[in-house]
This record gives C-alpha cells, structure tokens and sequence, in this order.
C-alpha cells in the first residue's frame, strides 16, 4: 500500500501528463463540484455517518470527526 | 467577498485549489431501513466563516432521534413468543434477554426496538501562513444517553511546490468515548435491575494523504491511513448463542476484542469534463487485524444545467469479508473468547444509488433535495431523504 502511494506521487510528479497550473487558472479546479463533498458538507458527513454505522469499515475521509454509539 | 478582494488577494486564495465562503447551510435527514428497523430524523447546521484571508472558521451540529430495531439473538420468555420478532426494550426485562442453560426452543432472532437521542458538534479552524501551508485545528464531541465521545484532530498542510499545484498533508486526531454497557461479562445480566457498567474505548487516527493538480480541470488525491482503536469495542446490546447442543443452549453478549488495528488507502480523482459537467471517481482499500477487508468505490456526477440548477448522480459500491469471529448462525460457537453475531461483521456487498437536486433562487441562496437508496446483501434495505437550504453571507 505504502509503496503503490509512493509509486503514485512519483508518477504524478514525473509524468508529462501534468501541467503547472497558474493560480489565475484555478478557477475550475476551486469550484464546489470538485470537492469531495460535491459543495454539501453536511450531506457529506450524514453519507459517511450511514456507512460507519452500517458497515465494518472506517477512515480514509480525514482525521477530523466525533464518534457515536453506532456501531 | 469575493467581489472585494483585489486581484493579487484573489490570486492568493485561488491558489489553494477551494476557495472559501461564509455561508450557512442546514439540512435535514430522513432515514428509513426496511423491516421497520431503524428510522432517524436528523435536523443539522453548519456555519461557515472567514476571518481576513488567514483564518477560516467552521462549526457544525446535529441532533439525531434514532428509533426503530435491531436484530439479535434473544431468549424468548416462552416458547409461546417464538412468533414474536420484536422484544420492547421499554419494559425492560425482555429487552437483551440473556439466560444460561435456557431450553434450545427459546432462543429467537429477532429486532430488539430502541429509541435513541444523539447530539453531536464539531468545530474547525483552519490557518494560513505566510507560504499558505494551512494548519486545521478541530474539535468534536458526540452524546447519547450510553455514549459519549469527544475528539481532536490536527492537520498541516504544505505546499509542495510555489505554484502550488502538489500538496502533503499529515494528520493525526485522538478519540475518547465511554460507553455505558448493561450485562458485561454476563454480571446481573437482567436488564430490568439495571445493572450497567461504564467502559472506556480511544481511537488514534492517523493519516497522509497527496494531492496533485494535474492541469486546470482535473487534480488527483492519494491518502493512507491508520487507525487504532483499544478498549470496549463490544457492542453491549447484541448478543450470541453459545453451546447448543439442541437441547439447551446460553444466549450472552457478544465479545470483541479490546485492540483493533485497521489501515488502507484511499485516491480520488475529480475532472470537469466540461464547464458544465464534472466527474468525481474515488477508492478505498481498507483491512485490519479482525481480517475485515473491504474495497470501497464511489463516482458522482454533477450537471450543471443552468446557473441555477444543478443535478448529481452517484453510485457506490462496497463489499468486505467478514470478521474472522463472526458467525450468524445460532449453532456454532462454543466457548471461543471473542464471538458476534452482529451482520455487520459478516461478508457482504452493498450498492448506493444517489441522486439530488439543488436549485439557487441567486447566487446567495440554494435550496436541495435529494435521496439515497442503500441495498445491502444481508437484505438490509434503507431510504434517505436530504433537503436544506444554503445562505452565503
């Protein structure tokens, strides 16, 4: 897992498929639909309270978060 | 705001890939599992906001009411209630109805009703320096009437390179909850006497995560985490059967273990296809030391048709093995230490249908309404429903 991350961040950075970006082009890449909570927290943080509560699996959406007596 | 930045302070903010607002948003859920399992209505706010350009404040809360069943193992007080599926909790003696050497005819599966109250916050500061490395300071605290949670998480942020297009991050957030647990270690274990013990449980979680912008439409994120988790991690009101041997039988609580080390991988890619449609694909691998494994995959789609509407539709997928002490049948543990019968520890797939709407009456204020539907393969079956509204101020 480790090194297939590395492996990643090393293509990324090596690979001619990606550009330097200007700040003043960054004008799509900031709107809310490209976030990873497509511009709905909220709704982001119920989705992963389901999921937490229903399923085995945990993590991976940050470190930021409360607990429950869900699961 | 934006409109009164100048260009170099806009440049500035849109250097960093999000560009923050001051808003506040609520929204409200309905949730509804089949089987008249459980149903929540969760009213919820957020507020959003900016302090110069250096500092961004977030805050959030959410009152849950949770009612509804879960399904167990029991020991019917007769044989007479085998047709019964659902033991009221309120009355108090039947409601995790344990018993030793109890008749093999007694022992039932069935949903066990609840009715739970939560209320939980979270507050999050996030810094800028100098270079606009960022620093998120949160704190989070959960309570329910058997359950209580507070937390605190810290991440940095740095940019990797001056036009800011490669980031790293690291974080780390510390986890303490208590939990009242009725009956462990099989001690009083009628639960109309109301014997409860208070038991400890933390959460450590740790994670770095990546993120390159790959040109002016697309950027690509990369993220490991681990998580350790130590204490109670037993759920106090399920239960197992352990020896029957079809005559008798014991219906006790679970046991799991008191350590639990999960790690995985996550990586999300996000492309504007076009001005008006954008695509979101994302994957997590996760496993730990109770061999649960799971792979998790996600892609959302949104569509903006006009200024003021805009559609997303979403689709996930998710399977995982089971824990390596989980069984479901009523048949086969015997005097293992650590047993559950709990479904979600067993092996499953599960597939989220996702769909919603937001339309903007300008460009400060949004309403949205949308639903999921979650199918998973133990039969599990739930509906819900968001709407809210969103003011940027």
């Amino acid at each position: 897992m480790v090194q297939l991350f590395l492996s990643l961040a090393l293509l990324l950075t090596l690979s001619g498929c990606v550009q330097e970006v200007k700040p003043w082009e960054k004008e799509t890449l900031s709107k809310e639909t490209m976030e990873p909570s497509g511009g709905n927290a909220l709704a982001r943080k119920f989705e992963e309270h389901i999921y937490f509560s229903k399923e085995a699996s945990k993590g991976g959406g940050g470190v930021a978060g409360g607990g429950c007596g869900c699961n | 705001m934006q409109l009164r930045l100048s260009l170099p302070a806009m440049a500035l903010i849109m250097a960093a890939n999000t560009q923050a607002e001051d808003y506040v948003t609520f929204q409200y859920l309905q949730y509804q599992e089949n089987d008249n399992r459980v149903s929540v209505s969760a009213p919820s706010v957020m507020i959003n906001k900016d302090f110069g350009t250096d500092f961004t404040l977030n805050a959030s809360f959410v009152a849950d009411a949770v009612s509804g069943a879960s399904p167990t193992y029991y020991a019917a007080d007769t044989v007479s209630s085998a047709s019964a599926t659902t033991v009221d909790s309120a009355s108090g003696a039947s409601a995790y109805s344990r018993g030793k050497n109890i008749a093999a005819d007694r022992v039932k599966y069935g949903n066990v009703s609840f009715f739970e109250q939560r209320a939980a916050g979270s507050v999050m500061l996030t810094s800028r320096f100098a270079n606009r490395d960022e620093l998120i300071v949160s704190g989070d605290f959960s309570s329910e009437h058997d359950f209580e949670s507070i937390s605190g998480a810290a991440e940095y942020m740095h940019w990797l390179t001056p036009a800011k297009n490669q980031s790293l991050s690291l974080g780390v957030s510390f986890q303490s909850n208590e939990i009242v647990a009725r009956c462990v270690d099989e001690v009083n274990c009628d639960a109309s006497s109301g014997a409860s013990q208070e038991k400890q449980a933390t959460a450590v979680n740790a994670q770095i995560s990546f993120m390159q912008n790959i040109n002016r439409t697309s950027y690509i994120k990369a993220a490991l985490f681990y998580i350790a988790d130590d204490g109670y991690l037993t759920d106090p009101y399920l239960n197992v059967v352990r020896n029957n041997n079809g005559v008798t039988a014991d219906v006790v609580g679970e046991k799991r273990p008191e350590k639990r080390r999960g790690y995985g991988g996550t990586v999300r890619y996000a492309n504007a296809l076009t001005d008006d449609l954008t695509l979101q694909v994302g994957y997590r691998y996760y496993q730990d030391d109770w061999e649960v494994r799971s792979h998790t995959a996600d892609t959302d789609l949104f569509y903006d048709l006009t200024h003021s509407w805009r559609f997303n539709l979403g689709l996930r997928g998710y399977t995982q093995s089971a824990a390596s002490f989980y069984n479901g049948t009523s048949n086969y543990f015997t005097d293992e230490l650590y047993a559950t019968s709990d479904y979600r520890m067993s092996d499953f797939h599960a597939v989220t249908y996702k769909a919603d709407v937001r339309y903007a009456f300008t460009k400060a204020f949004s309403v949205n309404l949308g639903g999921n539907y979650y199918d998973q393969s133990t039969g599990l079956k739930a509906v819900s429903l968001l709407t809210g509204f969103r003011y940027n101020f």
